[in-house]
């Protein structure tokens, strides 16, 4: 699992010292930290990948924080979730903020629960799967490269591709990685509906598997045998995946 | 002598046609005789008077128009043939104003129409007669008169017998059968003796005599002539005075008489200026009626004038009146809007004045409060200096615990004054949403952990993760941070305070924040729930408050829609109760 990268935009420097320390006590990583629309703007467009911004409203006097928002949702595939962070009740303020679809704000000041609930609030919002991570039943979001898992107080990521198979038991999905294995909670029918199935292919009632980390396929002992020397089954039922995967290579 | 006949001749006639004419047909004499004919004429006619020629035929003849009374009984008799009667009438009216006219041919004709039993047929025959008279056919006109004078009964109809007499001897007489003449004229002289009428005699008497002297009987015309002069001086008609002494003046000239004849011509002389200033005095009378009537019809311009005036003066009047209504209506109208006004301003005044006073107060509750606050921060830093200098370590962690519990204090009425003014303003941002109750519980706990544990007081969050309610985030936030603050304040140390939730009124869920502390009385639970900011007394004086947190309260959970309530009692402690809407859907609780 890896660190969640934030982004912060904050002007004074205190806030944002306060700010970072927070998200590092909860293990996020904070990438950088701007203080201008256009430091912003670079930090976004480099190489570093973010999953999260933190963005005041006010920067130095005036609302480019939501100028900034609004940027960032222009451009649809580099879009990411982010936290408006104000001081300011002002109506007018909110009512432009609130055009920039999904929107999640925190209000200054903020405690640690605070700003880790309203960053769990924006991933969930911004991928459309509200009410996961408050809830008992389930603890993960699912992005197009990632899985953004609820651990402890803190979130986590697993890049998607970096899964080799998981192993659904009831309520929890074992996921296993080549570096690690760990358990998430989460429903078989969502992940089923939300994996890439190009990807992710179902051979056996209680098991998905990533299909570029199958090394071999036994038919013959149902078998399949994935990079790690993983070991899964393959059911009668979902034999026909062999043709795809021909088809595929 | 050359000019006396011519000089008769014409004096006779106009004589003889002023007694054939009018002593006959009583026109153009004195009124007395006028009316008989024409009462009798009108009242006869009566019958006829449905018919508008007719009528308007008889209207002209009495009134001597006699061109019209021709066209109008022309034309009646165009319409009517039927009536005999009507059209004996109408013949009747057309040859009496033919001979009128003169035009006696035509007359003749018109009268000759007439059938025997036309009711005035006896004044036909004498108007035939007169008529034959006027033409030298005397013969015929003695024929007529004859008739006439054959009839024995009294009642002729405006016609008057000795006239008739009179005029049989004039035909006798020019038909110098003078015997007979006389014999007529002595009955007529009598008949108008016994009737005692005077002024017929005179006309008659000088009728007489001029028949005379034109046949040149001087000898037997000159008595009558002086008969009637005679008569003349007895009475007052000027007119026959008049021609009776111009008689006497001519005759008297004829027989070379000249004193005499200038007498008369004196006389005649006379009697024309008393003729004349009758004349005048009559004229002078119309001139004055005129002026009179001129005058009195001034007075009534005059009068008319005014009554105008009058008039245009009440009109004046009344649009005045009606203005000045009008403007009383509006004035009042007005002046009842102003009062409304006033009333409506005086209120909000007295209510702006009441909000305003309660503001000053607060504003000096909380000016209070703070500088009690910084004032207890400067102390405190004073002695934190000094401990530094000694170093005594463990008395710097005391007050510097204590410094943050009084800076907290002062922040969190700082926010609350902040909300307030916003709320008040409708300034801030409302939204409400669905929310996990139990994770804006924690959030809001989180900030009162450490006061908590210095006060060593044990918390829990018993809400479900489960319940949902719908509020806007930042005021339950609020709402949250009061009640915690509020329960801290008032608990115990070692007490404990429990937020939980409940099922309430449907589609409700409560929240409670209880604890354990002082409690409450009944009085300061209703003062609490006071919909005014009241500067709550407190009943523990150490523990201060503007009671503005609770104001703010009640506030925020009445636009949250929610339900705020107290249970509390003195010495065990308090619950305070916010119902708030629970989601409608998948409200799994």
């Amino acid at each position: 699992m890896d660190q969640i990268n934030v982004l912060i935009v904050e002007d004074t420097p205190a806030q944002s010292q306060k700010l970072s320390k927070m998200l590092q006590d909860n293990s996020y990583h904070v990438v950088g930290i701007a203080t201008t629309f256009k430091e912003a703007l670079a930090i976004f467009y480099s190489d570093q990948k973010i999953d999260v911004a933190i963005i005041d409203i006010f920067l130095h006097g005036v609302p480019d924080g939501i100028a900034l928002a609004e940027t960032i949702n222009t451009v649809p595939n580099a879009s990411k979730p982010f936290v408006f962070l104000t001081s300011s009740t002002d109506r007018s303020i909110f009512q432009r903020a609130k055009l920039t679809q999904p929107f999640s704000y925190l209000m200054k000041p903020f405690n640690e629960l605070e700003i880790l609930y309203a960053i769990e609030m924006a991933v969930e919002k911004f991928y459309a799967q509200q009410n996961v991570f408050l809830s008992q039943e389930e603890n993960t979001v699912i992005s197009d490269d990632y899985l953004f898992i609820k651990k402890g107080k803190s979130l986590k990521k697993v890049l998607l591709l970096d899964i080799i198979y998981i192993e659904v038991e009831d309520k929890y999905c074992n996921i296993i990685t080549e570096k690690e294995k760990f358990v998430i909670l989460i429903s078989l029918t969502k992940i089923s509906k939300l994996l890439n199935p190009e990807i992710f292919t179902k051979t056996h009632r209680n098991y998905i598997a990533n299909t570029q980390k199958i090394d071999e396929i036994v038919p013959a002992d149902n078998l399949i045998i994935l990079s790690g020397k993983h070991r899964i089954p393959l059911s009668e039922k979902h034999k026909s995946i062999i043709k795809k995967l021909h088809t595929l290579r | 002598m050359v000019n006396r006949p011519s000089m008769k001749v014409k004096f006779f006639f106009c004589i003889l046609l002023f007694t054939s004419l009018c002593p006959v047909f009583v026109h153009s004499q004195q009124d007395k005789g006028l009316s008989v004919f024409e009462s009798v004429l009108l009242q006869e006619t009566k019958n006829f008077n449905t018919h508008p020629d007719f009528k308007k035929a008889v209207q002209f003849l009495v009134e001597e128009e006699w061109d019209s009374t021709l066209v109008y009984s022309a034309r009646q008799l165009t319409v009517n043939t039927n009536n005999s009667e009507l059209n004996n009438y109408c013949h009747f009216f057309r040859g009496f104003s033919f001979r009128r006219k003169g035009i006696l041919k035509e007359a003749t004709a018109e009268l000759t129409k007439i059938s025997k039993d036309f009711s005035f047929y006896n004044n036909v025959k004498i108007m035939l007669g007169s008529i034959a008279f006027e033409r030298s056919e005397f013969q015929k006109a003695l024929q007529y008169y004859k008739i006439i004078d054959s009839i024995k009964a009294k009642n002729l109809k405006g016609l008057k017998r000795p006239n008739i007499e009179e005029n049989i001897g004039s035909c006798y007489l020019h038909l110098k059968q003078y015997d007979i003449a006389d014999e007529y004229f002595q009955r007529s002289i009598s008949l108008h003796e016994t009737n005692k009428d005077t002024l017929e005699l005179i006309g008659t008497y000088g009728n007489i005599a001029a028949s005379y002297y034109e046949q040149y009987l001087d000898d037997k015309a000159i008595p009558y002539f002086q008969k009637a002069y005679m008569l003349s001086q007895k009475i007052d008609d000027y007119t026959l005075k008049l021609e009776a002494a111009s008689n006497m003046a001519i005759v008297e000239k004829n027989r070379n008489n000249f004193q005499q004849a200038f007498q008369y011509k004196d006389e005649v002389i006379k009697y024309k200026d008393i003729l004349n200033d009758r004349d005048r005095s009559w004229e002078i009378g119309k001139l004055e009626k005129e002026i009179a009537v001129n005058k009195k019809q001034e007075e009534v311009n005059a009068l008319a004038a005014e009554n105008k005036l009058k008039i245009a003066e009440r009109n004046g009047l009344i649009y005045l009146t009606t203005i000045l209504v009008l403007i009383l209506g509006a004035v009042g109208y007005f002046y009842k809007e102003k009062v409304k006004t006033n009333k409506i301003i005086t209120a909000q005044k007295e209510s702006l004045d009441a909000l305003n006073a309660m503001k000053d107060k607060l504003f000096s509750v909380v000016s209070h409060d703070l500088r009690s606050s910084v004032y207890a921060l400067k102390t405190s830093n004073t002695e934190l200096a000094e401990n530094l200098e000694a170093k005594n370590l463990d008395a710097l962690d005391t007050l510097l615990n204590t410094n943050s519990a009084i800076v907290n204090g002062a922040y969190n009425l700082l926010d609350n004054l902040l909300h307030w003014a916003l709320l008040q303003t409708e300034q801030s941002y409302f939204e409400m949403e669905t929310m996990h109750l139990f994770f804006i519980v924690e959030q809001t706990a989180y900030n009162y952990k450490p006061l908590m544990l210095d006060k060593k007081i044990q918390f829990e969050n018993k809400v479900s993760k489960d319940v949902k309610v719908v509020a806007d985030q930042e005021s339950l936030k609020i709402i949250l941070r009061n009640l915690l603050d509020n329960a801290i304040k008032f608990s115990n140390p070692e007490g404990v305070i429990t937020i939980y939730t409940e099922n309430g009124a449907e589609n409700y869920c409560n929240l409670i924040v209880e604890d354990t502390g002082l409690g409450m009385s009944e009085a300061t639970q209703q003062e609490l729930m006071k919909d005014s900011l009241s500067v709550v007394k407190k009943e523990n004086k150490h523990i201060i408050g503007t009671g503005l947190g609770m104001q703010l309260c009640k506030s925020m959970i009445q636009k949250n829609q929610g339900i705020f309530s107290i249970e509390s009692e003195l010495g065990k402690g308090t619950k305070m109760i916010v119902s708030l809407r629970k989601t409608d859907v998948d409200g799994s609780n």
